[in-house]
């Protein structure tokens, strides 16, 4: 086995077209983990018993199984009631709310950092709850829990091969049909590492500064 | 140091030895290991009936069961199949994870020179499985190419995810299946229009769909009969020619026909053509 440089630009255009569906994957997912993420933290702090403890159950049982099993699911399984989603938006909707119910609990640590003095001071200026979670809770926990949000994204970042499972194209899917046809793993594989070593080393870098930024508001 | 210099003139002479015997030499060692260990280690793919595993975990079809009796007229007792993925067979046979591929890897060019294959075992010509009625009307590979709707299923590494390309469909409208069930489910789901395997694999997997809504496009046009052969290590070539030996034998004792035919194999087709034909015919 030796590295054959001409092969490894042969094949990077390809790899390069894998790699956008990656990135494009990663912010929808991410898109989707952070919103749903939040309506699941706030419908679990619900008044209302019955919605709380269904959201929390939902979320226990989406964390509860494998993240490929639920993308089979979402795939092949739904189909036969009647919802049929592209390839890529399956993957997005299925890695978008596995992490949701993980960032659901990061949302839920920042929520309660907020002092409860808060919540009263709100109520005594008589603002609704609308108006409270929006302008006063909100804005109070979100920055601080920024950079275990962007945690969990960068950990979703490294999950997207298993897209591959159900025929998205990304970076390792297209690595694998690479080495389908030229009987060859090195290059493609360890191209595969550098892509996602480059991008995570980045977002290291990208963290970092986040916490700098945001995660020592006291200071 | 000194034993590593040791070590290595040891390890130079026995290189220089091998290099200097006879081929058979090295091929006979190949052989004789098989036998010692007592089996060979197979690489399938599970799509019936050219290689199969039962719910007992019971390895069958048509190759392995071929390639079982050849290796036990060798004096290697059982083959142990693994399944893999047809693109990652060479590979893993170069990687020394097989010891020999059974699982009707078409012959074409390319895959002739990387690997030494024995004379032809399983013949067939490719076919497509598409809703009823043909709605695209899809007949070969140069029609998916041209409609810039029709969306393509195959295994991957297969010959016919390698048709599909060479004949200009682009690679987002080729989908790797990764089993036969799955393609079938796809294709009933609508994700894609065609699903494309030999013959015989198709007509498998539509006996067992039973899906009143699914029809057969067979042969398709344009497409050769390819045929497989037992796939070896370059280097394995003498355990390769002992392999093809008892192959000759066995195709003209008749029992080779026994053997294929009942999964709806032509030994015929097989025995009227040779390796070297399939390894330069075109495409």
């Amino acid at each position: 086995m030796e590295w054959d440089w001409d092969f490894v630009w042969q094949i990077m255009p390809t790899l390069l077209e894998g790699f956008k569906i990656t990135i494009l994957a990663t912010i929808l997912g991410a898109l989707v983990a952070a919103v749903i993420g939040l309506a699941l933290a706030i419908a679990r702090r619900s008044p209302i018993a019955a919605v709380s403890r269904t959201v929390g159950f939902v979320s226990e049982f989406i964390r509860g199984t494998p993240l490929l099993v639920q993308l089979y699911f979402i795939f092949y399984v739904l189909p036969d009631i009647g919802i049929r989603l592209s390839p890529l938006v399956a993957g997005v909707i299925g890695i978008g709310v596995h992490y949701a119910t993980y960032t659901a609990e990061v949302y839920r640590a920042g929520i309660e950092n907020v002092p409860r003095g808060q919540w009263e001071a709100a109520n005594a200026t008589n603002l609704t709850t609308r108006q409270a979670w929006i302008h006063v809770i909100l804005p109070q926990a979100i920055p601080p829990m920024i950079p275990a949000l962007a945690n969990y994204f960068i950990a979703m970042f490294k999950e997207t091969p298993l897209l591959s499972a159900i025929t998205v194209l990304e970076l390792m899917n297209q690595a694998k049909s690479i080495a389908n046809s030229n009987y060859r793993y090195i290059e493609p594989m360890t191209l595969v590492g550098v892509f996602f070593l480059a991008v995570s080393l980045l977002s290291v870098v990208g963290l970092r500064w986040l916490e700098e930024r945001y995660a020592r508001m006291d200071d | 140091m000194k034993t590593r210099i040791l070590t290595t003139a040891v390890s130079m002479a026995t290189l220089l030895s091998i290099a200097a015997g006879v081929p058979a030499f090295a091929a006979d060692d190949k052989l004789n290991d098989l036998k010692e260990q007592g089996f060979a280690r197979i690489a399938i793919a599970n799509e019936p009936p050219y290689t199969a595993v039962g719910a007992d975990g019971k390895v069958s079809g048509a190759a392995p069961d071929v390639a079982r009796v050849i290796f036990q007229r060798l004096g290697v007792k059982e083959v142990v199949a693994s399944i893999s993925e047809y693109g990652a067979m060479i590979p893993g046979l170069q990687a020394g994870r097989h010891d020999a591929i059974t699982a009707g890897l078409f012959m074409k060019p390319e895959r002739c020179n990387a690997v030494a294959y024995s004379e032809p075992i399983l013949c067939d010509a490719e076919a497509f499985a598409v809703k009823k009625g043909n709605p695209l009307k899809l007949t070969s590979y140069k029609d998916i190419a041209d409609n810039t709707n029709a969306k393509i299923g195959a295994p991957g590494g297969g010959t016919e995810e390698k048709l599909a390309l060479q004949a200009g469909v682009p690679r987002d409208r080729v989908i790797v299946v990764p089993d036969g069930q799955s393609g079938v489910k796809m294709l009933q789901d609508g994700r894609i229009d065609v699903y494309s395997l030999p013959v015989l694999s198709i007509h498998d997997l539509m006996d067992k769909a039973k899906d009143p809504n699914l029809e057969v496009v067979a042969p398709v046009v344009g497409a050769p009969v390819y045929c497989d052969g037992a796939a070896f290590r370059k280097q394995d070539v003498a355990l390769r020619d002992a392999f093809d030996v008892e192959l000759k034998k066995l195709k003209e004792s008749g029992e080779f026909a026994k053997l294929i035919e009942p999964y709806g194999f032509s030994a015929k087709a097989a025995m009227s053509t040779t390796r070297d034909k399939q390894c330069t015919a075109a495409q």
